[in-house]
């Protein structure tokens, strides 16, 4: 009589062990050739792919307001969707995103950020940059300059050079290299044991930054074994024991996408806008961020002053590294505390308002500056009273 | 047509081997279950829905967009939109209703009229007679979802033009191709539905009152709707039932994304093994009164 229900405690025995299996992390079962942290890092900066295609998933608990996802059927509030907005780009830094990146050599790219019933995609072909978003049916154009073009000023291939990058995704790869250029004096590299992400055999190169001047705790970086190219990176704040941000690819494939994916028109219906000539690589609405800055030919940290940037500036090294905004933008400041959004999400601090996260902070002074910085608030109010 | 329809149901062949001794109790269990009036009342009230909702678009004014449920403000362009429309709408409780009727009476309905010792008495075996109830609720989930995209798919077309169909990635296809995805979505959420209807069989064999069991599954599919929707249980969501129900919208990309068909697929399997399992423990063990 028993035995007839003994199908009934088999069946979730056996599902709970195939899961408790499935979440083991997975080892990698051919163990890649040993090699130093330094030869990591060398095979990680060298790596030659420009044509992918791949699902990265991207969670992150920075400690930011919940935002109702793009695609939520009840999100009635307008706005969150429509491209490259402020508030598109804070809904991407929090919460679990996955998003299918394409991309075929340097003129064509893909970022598909799928969210529930609705997508959001960026599209490089060419000349031709297009933002799409479903959920308003909007769809923005951007004709890239023809010095882009030129070698010596592109960029990581990666990023299709659009000051609205945000708008999609960026792989792990792009974000990686932001953690392996403050790679220096002051950072303990070591490497792990092999790790497997989307089924490749990866180095585990692990970053940890010794001094008390960052709020980055450790950094673990997926080093592909077989290209060199970074498939996952993790972040963990100072004092944390889990990622703040991690963002990886759970299929990765090395074959050339097929060309279709690029080809981009604007569906019938749709309100499309015409997006200004970027002149400057470093638009002021986008250097509050350092994570957005994307040149790996700048050896010197994210806003060289160099780098025909004229109106940011740098404080500190490496990890320390603050990037502050002068006077110049003092309109775009006002305008983004103008968003409810925003001025919901900071909080008032001795001279400006701060955007506190567990691995970035942004400080938007009285006077319309802005400094951010993976560094305690302090720093960046110190930067502020130094730059003035 | 009567709905006391145990009497028709031919008593299985004599002597034929035991496998068309299942097909023909599986062929009459559908030919009850479709030939009856409440199947079909189930079928044209989730069909009303789409209609319900291409009426409203039509006397009313534009929908700006952004507003509403998803593709709502796309109608007006394009009638295959109100598929897409009302599948979404009637995805959270219309057919989690419908199914939950159909799979909480399989075995509780038969047991309230008094005829499931007379199905048992035929030599069709407990576990064959599960089987085939499962299976006419399975074939019911297949026909719900159906019903929903293509009325809606027929009143759109009637209502508003028909043209090619935007998806979610900003590509366009032709109408054609456009109602094959809303079948494509339709598979899927038959897919979704599995692990809900085993639920509901379940149910049904805890007891002799239909509407319990039809309640129980229909109460347990929206508390498990609302649990999905609680932040701090995060690490239960993958393993709700009802997870991956609105995750039919990956059919609508180009191309379209299997993931979470697979994954949904895996998952309803896990529900149909586990409560699969319940039943036939509960089934096989259950002293059959009426």
């Amino acid at each position: 009589m028993w035995l007839r229900w003994l199908p009934a405690v088999a069946a979730p025995v056996a599902i709970a062990s195939g899961a408790l299996i499935g979440s083991l992390p997975a080892g990698a079962s051919n163990p890649l050739p040993a090699k130093t942290p330094a030869e990591v890092l060398v095979l990680a900066a060298g790596h030659q792919v420009r044509t992918f295609s791949g699902t990265v998933e991207q969670s992150a608990e920075l400690g930011l307001p919940e935002l109702p996802a793009a695609g939520k059927p009840s999100g009635s509030a307008p706005g969150p969707a429509s491209a490259g907005s402020v508030a598109s780009v804070m809904e991407l830094l929090s919460g679990k995103h996955t998003a299918r990146i394409y991309l075929d050599g340097e003129d064509n790219a893909r970022v598909q950020v799928m969210d529930q019933l609705a997508e959001r995609d960026m599209v490089r072909h060419g000349k031709d940059v297009w933002l799409y978003s479903s959920k308003d049916n909007t769809a923005a154009h951007l004709s890239l300059p023809a010095h882009t073009q030129d070698p010596a000023h592109a960029p990581d291939p990666a990023l299709p050079t659009n000051p609205q990058g945000a708008h999609g995704m960026h792989t792990p790869a792009e974000l990686a290299q932001q953690f392996l250029s403050k790679v220096g004096p002051t950072t303990a590299v070591t490497v792990g044991p092999d790790v497997s992400v989307a089924g490749r055999t990866a180095y585990n190169l692990l970053i940890e930054p010794r001094t008390d001047a960052t709020l980055v705790g450790k950094v673990a970086i997926a080093v592909d074994g077989a290209t060199g190219m970074p498939l996952s990176v993790r972040v963990t704040a100072r004092g944390a024991d889990t990622p703040a941000f991690s963002s990886g690819f759970t299929s990765f494939s090395l074959d050339a996408p097929n060309p279709s994916v690029f080809a981009f028109t604007p569906p019938p219906g749709s309100t499309v806008k015409e997006l200004p000539v970027p002149d400057k690589p470093g638009h002021p609405a986008t250097a509050g961020d350092p994570a957005k800055d994307h040149d790996p030919a700048n050896a010197h940290g994210p806003g060289d002053p160099g780098d025909a940037r004229e109106n940011t500036d740098v404080t500190g090294t490496g990890w320390e590294t603050v990037v502050g905004t002068s006077r110049g933008s003092a309109a775009a400041a006002e305008s983004m505390l103008q968003d409810p959004l925003l001025s919901q999400a900071t909080v008032a601090v001795p001279g400006g308002r701060l955007l506190s996260t567990a691995l970035l902070n942004v400080l938007v002074t009285d006077d319309g500056r802005i400094f951010a910085g993976m560094v305690p608030p302090e720093r960046l109010q110190a930067a502020a009273a130094a730059a003035r | 047509m009567p709905s006391s329809v145990p009497a028709e149901r031919p008593a299985t062949a004599k002597a034929s081997p035991p496998r068309s001794r299942g097909l023909s109790l599986l062929v009459s269990e559908l030919r009850v279950l479709f030939g009856r009036r409440r199947t079909w009342a189930l079928l044209l009230a989730l069909a009303a829905i789409p209609v319900l909702i291409a009426v409203a678009v039509k006397v009313s004014s534009a929908v700006p967009p952004g507003r509403g449920p998803a593709f709502l403000d796309r109608i007006t362009q394009n009638g295959l939109f109100v598929a897409f429309t009302a599948i979404l709408v009637s995805v959270p409780l219309f057919m989690p209703l419908a199914v939950g009727v159909v799979a909480g009476d399989t075995i509780a309905g038969e047991a309230n009229l008094g005829t499931l010792r007379y199905l048992l008495v035929a030599p069709a075996g407990r576990v064959r007679l599960l089987l085939v109830k499962y299976a006419g609720a399975l074939a019911f989930c297949i026909a719900a979802p159906l019903a929903v995209g293509l009325a809606g798919a027929a009143i759109g077309a009637a209502l508003f033009p028909v043209g090619p169909v935007t998806l979610l990635s900003g590509g366009v296809v032709q109408p054609g191709e456009a109602v094959l995805r809303i079948v494509l979505i339709a598979a899927y959420l038959a897919v979704s539905l599995a692990g809900l209807s085993a639920i509901g069989l379940f149910l049904s064999t805890m007891t002799v009152v239909p509407v319990g069991a039809m309640a129980a599954t229909v109460v347990v599919s929206v508390v498990s709707q609302v649990l999905d929707q609680l932040p701090q249980l995060e690490w239960l969501h993958p393993w709700l039932f009802s997870h991956y129900w609105l995750g039919f919208g990956d059919m609508l990309r180009q191309p379209v994304v299997w993931d979470s068909f697979l994954d949904n697929a895996l998952l309803q399997a896990g529900y149909v093994a586990v409560f699969g399992a319940l039943a036939y423990g509960r089934f096989v063990t259950k002293d059959i009164l009426s």
